[in-house]
Parts: C-alpha cells; sequence; structure tokens
C-alpha cells in the first residue's frame, strides 16, 4: 500500500490537508500552519516523558495522597493503603475502579510506550496493526487516570464539616497528576505512522508505479 | 514530478499513512482506512445547525452547572453542600494550588473554551460570516482536544458520592443534573463539528495555494 510519505506528501497533523513534501518544517497550503511530515524526534520526546512520568509514579505511591480527620486526629492513606481500606469495607466496585484508574492505568500506558518506542527503534517483531491498536487504547485511556485526582478534590470539597471530618490532600497528589500529564504528553508525542513507516519501505518502488496511473487518469 | 500531483484528489490516513483517492461522501457516510481502520473522512449529517444548538445550550447550562451545588453532606448535625465553583474556592483556601489549577483548567475552562469556540464557528458559517482569521482559530481549537475531562469529572462525583454513601447522609443537587446536561452538550458540541467540511469551505474561500501559483 502506497503512503504519502512515498509520494513526497505530508498531512498537515491540525487540518488534514496533503501538501507537498518540499522543505522540513512544512507550511500547510489550508491552514498555514507549521509542521513536519513526521513528528519530530517522536521515540526520544516520548521517551523522555515516559521516563519523566516513571519517576514521578514512585513518589506518588509512597506519599499519603488523602488524610482524613476525624475529631482532630489525622489519618493518612496511599493510593495503595486507600484501596485496601475500600475492600476491608466491602466496597468492591470503587476499590476495582480506583484501582484500575490510579494503579493499572498509568502503569500500562508508561509500559506500554516503552515498548512501542522499543519495537519502532529496533523493528524486531512489529506487528503495526496489532500495535498502532495499542496505541489507540493508550491514547484512549490518557485522561481516566485523572479520576483519582478529581476524587480527591471533592472529598476535600465536600467533607469540609471543621472540626469534626474533614479530608485533605497529601503530598502525593501533585505528583500523581505530574504522572498522568506527562504520561499524557507521552502519547501524544508519540506518531503512530511510525509504527507503518518499516513495512512500506520495502514496497517503495511499486508504489511509484501506481503514482504515474493515477497522475494520468488526474490529467485527464 | 511530485508537484504536478493534485493533493486535493487525495487523502491520507491520519494513523497509517496510507493515501487514497479522496472518496465523494453524502451526508453521514464515513470513509474507512483499508490497512489500519480508522477513520478517514467522514461527512457529518447537519453538522453546523447541530454543533450550533449544542454548543449554544451547553453555554447556558454552563452557569447553573459551576454554580449550583452539587452534592451535599450531614454529618453530626452539621450541613456542607459544594458547587464547582465552591469546589476551587475551598481548594485555593486550603493550599492546594496545584488541583485547584487542574480541577479549574480541565473541568471548566477548556470545557468553556471549546464550548465557546464551537459556537463561534458554528455562527460563522451558519451566518456566512467566513473570515481569514478562522483558519487559524480553528487550528488553535484542536490543541484542546485531549484535554476536556468532564467526562473524567463525571466519573469522580460518582465514585466520591459513592464513598460518602458509606458514613454520611448524602444529598443531591440540582447541580449535578445541570452538570450531567453540561457533560451532554459539550461531548454532543463537539461530535457533531465535522472537521473535513469546515476545513474544506474555509480552503476554498480563502486559497492560499492560489498565491503561491500551485493550483
Amino acid at each position: 500500500m502506497a503512503t504519502a510519505k512515498d509520494k513526497g506528501l505530508a498531512l498537515c497533523p491540525k487540518c488534514h490537508k496533503l501538501n507537498p513534501a518540499t522543505a522540513e518544517p512544512v507550511i500547510c497550503v489550508r491552514c498555514h500552519g507549521k509542521f513536519y511530515q513526521r513528528k519530530r524526534n517522536s521515540l526520544q520526546y516520548t521517551l523522555a516523558w515516559n521516563v519523566a512520568a516513571l519517576l514521578a509514579f514512585i513518589p506518588a505511591n509512597l506519599y499519603p495522597i488523602m488524610i482524613v480527620y476525624q475529631l482532630g486526629i489525622g489519618d493518612e492513606a496511599t493510593i495503595l493503603s486507600g484501596i485496601g481500606e475500600f475492600i476491608e469495607h466491602g466496597l468492591y466496585p470503587i476499590a476495582i475502579i480506583i484501582f484500575t484508574a490510579s494503579i493499572i492505568v498509568p502503569l500500562i500506558k508508561i509500559i506500554g510506550l516503552f515498548v512501542l518506542v522499543y519495537k519502532v527503534h529496533t523493528g524486531i517483531r512489529l506487528k503495526p496493526d496489532k500495535h498502532s491498536k495499542i496505541y489507540h487504547i493508550l491514547e484512549f485511556l490518557g485522561p481516566w487516570s485523572m479520576l483519582d485526582v478529581f476524587v480527591v478534590a471533592l472529598m476535600v470539597t465536600v467533607v469540609e464539616l471543621g472540626f469534626v471530618t474533614s479530608v485533605a490532600a497529601g503530598p502525593a497528589i501533585n505528583y500523581f497528576t505530574i504522572t498522568v500529564i506527562f504520561t499524557m504528553f507521552a502519547a501524544n508525542s508519540f506518531d503512530p505512522r511510525l509504527l507503518w513507516d518499516k513495512q512500506t519501505s520495502e514496497s517503495v518502488n511499486n508504489s511509484s508505479n501506481t503514482l504515474s496511473e493515477q497522475k494520468d487518469r488526474n490529467d485527464k | 514530478m511530485d508537484k504536478k500531483i493534485n493533493t486535493s484528489l487525495f487523502v491520507a490516513c491520519q494513523q497509517c499513512d496510507a493515501i487514497y483517492d479522496k472518496p465523494h461522501l453524502k451526508q453521514g457516510q464515513l470513509a474507512k482506512c483499508n490497512r489500519c481502520g480508522s477513520t478517514l473522512i467522514e461527512r457529518k449529517v447537519d453538522s453546523i445547525e447541530r454543533s450550533f444548538n449544542w454548543s449554544l445550550a451547553g453555554l447556558m447550562l454552563m452557569l447553573p452547572a459551576i454554580l449550583l451545588p452539587i452534592m451535599g453532606v450531614t454529618l453530626a448535625g452539621q450541613f456542607h453542600q459544594a458547587s464547582l465553583f465552591d469546589c476551587i474556592l475551598v481548594l485555593i483556601d486550603r493550599g492546594f494550588f496545584m488541583i485547584a489549577c487542574l480541577v479549574f483548567l480541565f473541568a471548566i475552562a477548556v470545557p468553556i473554551v471549546r464550548l465557546a469556540g464551537a459556537l463561534y464557528l458554528s455562527y460563522c458559517f451558519k451566518f456566512n460570516k467566513l473570515k481569514p482569521s478562522l483558519l487559524n482559530f480553528f487550528r488553535a481549537y484542536h490543541h484542546l482536544d485531549h484535554w476536556a475531562m468532564l467526562n473524567v469529572f463525571m466519573l469522580g462525583i460518582v465514585v466520591s458520592m459513592y464513598k460518602l454513601l458509606d458514613d454520611t447522609e448524602l444529598t443531591i443537587n440540582l447541580g449535578l443534573l445541570a452538570f450531567i446536561l453540561w457533560l451532554i452538550c459539550s461531548t454532543m458540541s463537539a461530535v457533531a463539528l465535522d472537521q473535513d467540511y469546515i476545513w474544506d469551505k474555509l480552503e476554498r474561500k480563502f486559497p492560499r495555494s492560489c498565491i503561491h501559483g500551485n493550483c
């Protein structure tokens, strides 16, 4: 299958207009934005954001995320111990939702992007159709790990009954939001077209024929 | 040789870069990539009308959704309720600036800007007031694509309600209804906006390629 890159064309990421890729950066003829044929240094950016996210994920799990004050006595809870409390109280659905959103999803995103970057870089056992599906899932999951942050924000606001009960956010919440935002940046800076590039580089010769055919048809 | 290709006769897949002849679609049809299965182009039904109406409704619901209290708790005879706006005030008051910023950005600012942007765009198209600045405007609009998190916030409300239900008396207020409706409106206005149609029309109105002699 022919790609735009083989034909010397570049797709504008904002307005999806095909442009002749004459000089980098290309200036789009439709929306006048500057862009590159592939996201520039995509793998490096993804890797860098990913490492940063992974580093921020460590304090996010070690520090308390929420401190519940009851009659002046503070009770600190980390993400994992909070989930443990839910299980003790028998609130299994919440435990599963929080565990998925705040532990599994960030980890899957970070590991998944590492794997994708590695596969694209080395080209070992690269299955574009399968891996681009994985990328779509990772991209979709992005914002959902913010769930825990919003829950803590709501708890802090709603449960504010002075001395009787109040909730405070712990330092982990900052690290956790950094993790989530960095994984979103990482997913955004990855270019899924790189997954397909290696596969198509073999079929460049075939595609140049179809190009001339199509050109003939256009001239008529 | 490449320069002679008329680029408007082709479309390329955003996900895998495969190139196709541009299909002619009727309203409501969409073209999918053969190789990776993602949507190439889509013609949405009544795109301008629908996104105008949805975003107008969304902007009207914005104030009640933000200002009306979403839920309240009663514990040991004390009652306290909070709206989305209170949420930010309380967070700032107690020194949690980072979460306050995040909640403000992702649950208030970005959805409002997106709704207002969709309304402005569809207003300009509906009453045929196209201007070249719309090109930049619509390009900037796409920067916010990933950052509206009303749906996540909604799940956050549900989770914290379930959490509070365990040991307090929970009351649900009108704000929750307004918030749900606001969420629906902002999602629908983003879904209804037909990007390809808008770009095509803007391109035909303000062709830049002609200035450079490419057409």
